[in-house]
């Protein structure tokens, strides 16, 4: 099947300098030669280190602790449970933000108390002299628990009589939306599909295990400097301690990965504890092993389609279930909840529409944002329901999809306009196209090749009311400097922030300095999380930007006596573009702006749209600023004797609206579908009865370089996104696609079709066995 | 049991210092801040610890300090620096194959091992050499990218040094 | 810091023998480590004295002698991979050691750690089975061989005694007219554990048929096995497809795996089947004259 690019409207190229420029990033030589110091690369003089004592049982109350032994040992500084605390809830609100209607309160207490409800559920808190004194004390605590009767599957969790993990019926949250007519939809239907897909627990894997450093100074003022992706923490770490929210300091250092693993509050409230307690500096980092027993995993999901489809393909109606493991504790089960039921028929046509979600309390490990945050999860399945339509239709599986895109000026399933580009069938014939010809099979070796195309949201739930704030600043010297909260995962925030600012003030990315995320020193740009960053922060720089750029402008317009529209800006000086010897350096520029008590920073607040919560009877309602859009294609090679999948070719193709920097971006692709390629294939933390039986990471599998090819990013830019130079985002949607591209390939070369994740080599042999029996 | 003193040359650099017998070599290249050598397992499953002892990659979690003593040690800062980095980092830093960073001191020890033995590496055998190094930001394409680049100018340039520089 | 605990470090074989000979059971002879090292982070009390071998030089290298080819047991994976004599006479060994693990695990791993760890999955045993392996041990006392088959006798033990150190590992110069192979399974392709591995060493009489036949096994009992009944079919044979075909069955009825996390029983047992299937084909092919296969 040739598949050939769809042609893309005319785009005028914008005329821009450094941004769309593959610049080296201003933190990749600190990086490349080791000299970056990660959160648990710092030490202070006088430092103890912190351990954490944590439940052994996934569902129990504590009967009996003693922890006067640990207490008693030399070199232990002090050990604190729940009655050292005075208040003893984790309560993790969406942070940062202010008006916001509905609360995702965990529920969680820092330090359990009675009851436990998952295994490594925190208990005691230590501080010693020494790590190895800190973890021998550990040892001696003494514990005894009442095990209680635990539920670990959400559908028995929901049956009446389950035990009560979350009060009082395990139901965490439900999203519904109707949508049409949903039985006169499938009324006209001449074929109605059904399927169930399912996704298991994953672990974000970063390489950076959680770790810090946490001291009190002369204030009374607790430091914490720590990888979080949520500076604004602050707040609730504050709340926890009992003390004003102006004593909580976090310096946010670069993080080794955090894919939505350190959004929520990891080791912060237990360093400032010890801090506290000891008024000495605290050190606590987990093990690798800690760290997949303490930290969120993704969601998994069992969701079912119901489509209605008329013979040439366009989906009638369309009815869908979803059922989330919330875990133990609530955290962002509500809002994944919420990114799954939105996204749940896919980037599609629907007019009749009904979806069911439900988030359920179980003793499992509790579950919270992870890259894709419930739509890489309803991607899943509805991309391969699309697959199932095609073939219960005999169609081509683009085919299908046509029949149904959404377009620009279409509205999706909240009945939300699509405003920008909506380039699905440019990026899905573009990734296709790409993957090429079909390698030829040989014996036993099948080759498949396959598709997804998705929608992803990037900036936050609008009823969040989200801002972002900026300041940015020249130096007498020409020289810039930006101070913004925003949290580096990685994946170049920071340095997006430079070429930005590069851009609009004409002064070189090298000549950039930025200080990040610091809740006291700089000003506060939210999460960075739900792929917002680039717009929010990047929007937030470019006003504080223009606006210096503004006041620059003005006072050259003066000097050179020429309209500003004649007065370039660029390369560290400005000129006048009919006569660019005529110039002036930026170092001359703003002595003489600051000579006439000119401004040369600004702090720029930006906001995203403001809007009202959806209805919650009908899920209608605009929720998210905007989507990116794509498409992401591979080609497998299936060994049908022993199941082992190889992966052949990888495209992935996103309309990303501009690229800052189309290294990064490119890097953004590789590296979000490599995590979806390991998401079909090997990930899976595997639970049984609460207790995770993939501890490190010889059991929890994430590729290696000999797993994956390489992946042919093909960047699209429609400029039409609310970002930046028409920026959209690229975080979450590059992994959204890749996992079900891969199921699609895999089923392409089988012939029959594995519906649960990870497609392991046991469950193709399974898989074609059934097929060759059917 | 006793501390015992070892001799560690680290990126050049004597130390002489007591460790506890059952330090792994990991902890003591930290303790002696060379804290470009990270912790991402401490089992040998992720590379993210490896250096060259005496020329060879390894992980040095998997090490006792004190098995180490009398040994040459590389870590990733001893490549280079700032002001004067090594091919293989400025190559890194070119294709944008540092991310978070984490794994990057790790990998660039394997990159340094590979092309120390094996000047032209295919793509292959670099995904091979540094199939011990896991990376969950970028998905290996711009490492294997940076260390082909790596590869073709430490090239050039012994050539040039070889006094047969000249056109490429 | 465990308060007992020690690191010794003798220079020769003697001087190694002897603090075995007067701390066993207290001491543990340490290799490579990549096993002792991340044994001890989980329980910091399992050893209370290690005794590093990797300076002795009698335990290390690769030799020629009487017919046979003798490993040292601190040689590292990583040396199989470029050593010739490994090459010409130790060729499922390397195969091997080009899938062990990681290249970075590789260049401290030790084939007689490797051995003495016995996880059922150690992918260096089921290529020296096929190849008649015995491991040489000494002590004070002196020197003694055992078969390599007898010598690991269940999970993560074996017939070493405390003050016995694995010193080498010794088979006898495979003929020219062989070919033996290793392959495993894991469920990814780099830095992977084995879900099943299988070695086969087959020896060509002059007339071409089956002169001997070798399959070993792992991660498939508790301990490295060798299929006793599907050799036997195969002696005497002409290595065709239905032979062939047969010992992949009888050695998937040997075995006796369990479920884990990485795979069920029924998984390992099939693919059992495949690789003993694959790697017979492979060797057959491999001896095969110029013109077309059997067992093709």
């Amino acid at each position: 099947m040739k598949y050939k690019a769809k042609p893309l409207p005319p785009v005028e190229p914008p005329d821009l300098r450094v941004v769309g420029k593959p610049l080296r990033r201003v933190d990749a030589l600190g990086k490349a030669v080791g000299s970056t110091v990660y959160a648990g690369d710092f030490s202070m003089p006088n430092m103890l280190h912190g351990k954490v004592f944590r439940s052994s049982q996934p569902s129990a109350r504590i009967k009996r602790l003693d922890v006067s032994k640990a207490r008693e040992l030399p070199g232990v500084i002090c050990v604190l449970t729940a009655k050292d605390l005075p208040d003893a809830k984790l309560v993790t609100d969406m942070p940062g933000q202010t008006g916001q209607k509905r609360r995702a309160g965990t529920d969680a207490p820092v330090l359990a108390s009675e009851v436990i409800r998952y295994r490594g559920e925190p208990i005691a808190l230590v501080a010693a002299e020494r790590l190895d004194i800190a973890e021998q004390a550990l040892e001696r605590i003494e514990i005894e628990y009442d095990t209680l009767p635990g539920v670990y599957d959400p559908l028995e969790a929901m049956k009446p009589g389950a035990p009560v993990v979350y009060e009082p019926d395990n139901i965490v949250a439900t999203w519904k939306i109707r949508k049409g007519d949903v039985q006169a939809g499938m009324a006209m239907a001449d074929m109605i599909i059904e399927n169930t897909f399912s996704v298991p627990f994953v672990d974000h894997a970063y390489l950076e295990p959680e770790a810090g450093v946490a001291w009190m100074d002369d204030q009374n003022v607790i430091h914490i400097r720590v990888c979080t992706q949520v500076v604004e923490h602050f707040r609730s770490i504050a709340r926890a301690l009992g003390v004003p929210q102006n004593k909580i300091h976090i310096q946010g250092t670069l993080l080794g990965g955090g894919f939505g693993g350190k959004e929520d509050i990891t080791v912060e409230i237990f360093l400032a504890l010890l801090a506290k307690h000891t008024r000495r500096p605290v050190r606590l980092a987990y093990s690798r092993e800690e760290s997949i027993m303490a930290h969120s995993k993704r969601h998994p999901f069992i969701i079912t389609h119901h489509t209605g489809v008329k013979r040439n393909g366009r989906i009638t109606a369309a009815e869908i279930e979803m059922i989330s493991d919330a875990g133990a504790y609530p955290y962002l089960s509500p809002y994944v909840l919420l990114y799954a039921t939105v996204t749940a028929c896919g980037p599609y046509r629907v007019e009749h529409l009904k979806v069911d979600s439900t988030s359920v309390a179980t003793n499992n490990p509790f579950t919270s944002a992870f890259r894709g945050f419930g739509a890489a999860q309803a991607c899943v399945a509805y991309e391969q329901q699309m697959d199932e339509i095609a073939k219960a239709l005999d169609m081509d599986p683009l085919d299908v999809r046509r029949a149904n895109y959404l377009s620009t000026g279409d509205r999706n399933a909240t009945g939300q306009q699509m405003k920008s580009a909506v380039w699905l069938e440019e990026t899905a014939t573009r990734a296709l196209e790409a993957l090429g010809e079909k390698t030829s099979e040989c014996g036993l070796i099948k080759v498949g090749q396959g598709f997804a195309s998705y929608m992803q949201s990037y900036g936050r739930i609008t009823w969040f009311h989200d801002t972002s704030r900026a300041w940015v600043g020249l130096e007498l010297d020409g020289t810039a400097v930006i101070r913004c909260g925003v949290p580096d995962l990685g994946g170049g925030q920071v340095n997006t922030l430079c070429q930005i600012a590069s851009e609009v003030l004409g002064v070189p990315l090298e000549n950039f300095i930025i200080y990040s995320t610091d809740s006291a020193l700089t000003p506060l740009a939210g999460t960075t999380t739900a792929t917002r960053q680039l717009y929010m922060s990047g929007s937030a720089v470019h006003q504080a930007a223009s606006e210096i750029r503004r006041v620059l402008l003005e006072y050259a317009q003066l000097h050179f006596e020429q309209d500003i529209e004649n007065l370039e800006l660029a390369d560290g000086k400005v000129y006048v573009k009919s006569d660019p010897e005529n110039l002036l350096p930026l170092s001359e520029l703003t002595k003489m702006c600051a000579a006439e008590g000119l401004p040369l920073s600004n702090l720029a607040l930006f906001k995203a749209p403001f809007t009202d919560p959806i209805d919650p009877e009908t899920g209608q309602g605009d929720i998210f600023p905007d989507f990116t859009f794509g498409a992401h294609a591979v080609e497998v090679a299936v060994d049908t004797e022993t199941g082992e999948i190889t992966l052949l070719k990888s495209v992935g193709c996103h309309d990303v609206g501009r690229a800052i920097n189309p290294i990064a971006v490119e890097g953004q692709i590789q590296g979000g579908s490599a995590q979806g390629l390991g998401y079909a294939l090997m990930e899976e933390v595997q639970v049984v009865e609460g207790v995770i039986q993939t501890p490190s990471l010889s059991e929890y599998l994430i590729p290696t370089s000999r797993d994956l090819p390489t992946t042919k990013a093909i960047i699209l830019e429609s400029g039409t996104g609310l970002g930046p130079f028409g920026a959209k985002g690229i975080g979450e949607p590059s992994l959204t696609p890749a996992a079900p591209a891969v199921a699609n390939a895999v089923t392409n070369a089988l012939g029959v079709r594995i519906k649960d994740l990870p497609l392991t080599p046991e469950k193709v042999l399974a898989a074609i066995e059934e097929a060759k029996n059917a | 049991m006793q501390p015992k003193m070892i001799t560690l040359t680290v990126n050049g650099r004597k130390h002489q210092v007591a460790f506890s017998p059952d330090e792994t070599l990991l902890n003591a290249l930290r303790q002696l801040n060379y804290t470009d050598v990270k912790n991402g397992c401490e089992k040998g499953d992720c590379g993210a610890c490896a250096v060259l002892l005496n020329g060879k990659a390894v992980n040095s979690c998997l090490v006792l300090a004190c098995q180490a003593d009398g040994s040459e040690i590389l870590t990733n800062a001893g490549l280079g620096t700032m002001d004067n980095p090594h091919p293989i980092q400025e190559a890194f830093a070119d294709a944008g194959a540092a991310q978070c960073g984490y794994c990057t001191p790790g990998m660039i020890i394997s990159a340094k091992a590979l092309l120390d033995q094996n000047p032209h590496p295919s793509e292959e055998e670099i995904r091979e050499a540094i199939s011990g190094n896991l990376c969950r930001c970028t998905g290996y394409a711009q490492i294997i990218t940076a260390i082909q680049i790596a590869a073709e100018r430490m090239a050039a340039s012994a050539l040039a040094d070889s006094g047969q520089g000249g056109k490429q | 810091m465990v308060p007992e605990f020690d690191l010794l470090m003798p220079q020769t074989l003697p001087e190694a023998l002897e603090m075995l000979g007067d701390r066993a059971p207290d001491l543990t002879p340490l290799a490579g480590g990549t096993n002792i090292i991340v044994y001890m982070r989980e329980d910091r009390h399992r050893y209370k004295m290690l005794m590093d071998v990797t300076r002795l030089n009698e335990l290390h290298g690769v030799r020629r002698e009487d017919g046979h080819l003798v490993l040292g047991s601190t040689t590292t994976i990583a040396e199989l991979l470029t050593d010739p004599l490994i090459a010409e006479y130790g060729s499922p060994l390397r195969q091997a050691a080009a899938v062990f693990a990681s290249p970075l695990v590789r260049n401290r791993a030790t084939v007689g750690g490797n051995l003495v760890d016995a996880s059922p999955a150690a992918d260096t045993a089921p290529p020296l089975l096929v190849m008649n392996a015995e491991v040489e041990l000494a002590s004070q006392k002196g020197v003694r061989r055992v078969p390599l088959d007898e010598f690991i006798v269940g999970v993560n033990e074996t017939l070493r005694q405390p003050e016995e150190l694995l010193v080498s590992i010794r088979w006898p110069l495979p003929s020219t007219r062989s070919s033996g192979g290793f392959s495993k399974i894991g469920l990814r392709k780099g830095a992977a554990c084995s879900v099943v591995s299988a070695a086969v060493m087959v020896e060509k009489d002059e007339d071409g048929l089956c002169q001997s036949a070798r399959i070993a096994l792992g991660a498939v009992a508790t301990r490295p096995i060798r299929a006793y009944a599907a050799e036997e079919i195969l002696v005497g044979q002409p290595l065709k497809l239905q032979i062939i075909d047969l010992a992949g069955q009888l050695s998937a009825e040997t075995v006796s795996p369990i479920d884990d996390i990485r795979g069920s029983a029924d998984y390992r047992r099939r693919m059992v089947e495949v690789l003993v299937r694959r790697l017979l084909s492979r060797a057959a092919q491999e001896m095969a004259p110029r013109e077309e296969s059997d067992a093709t």
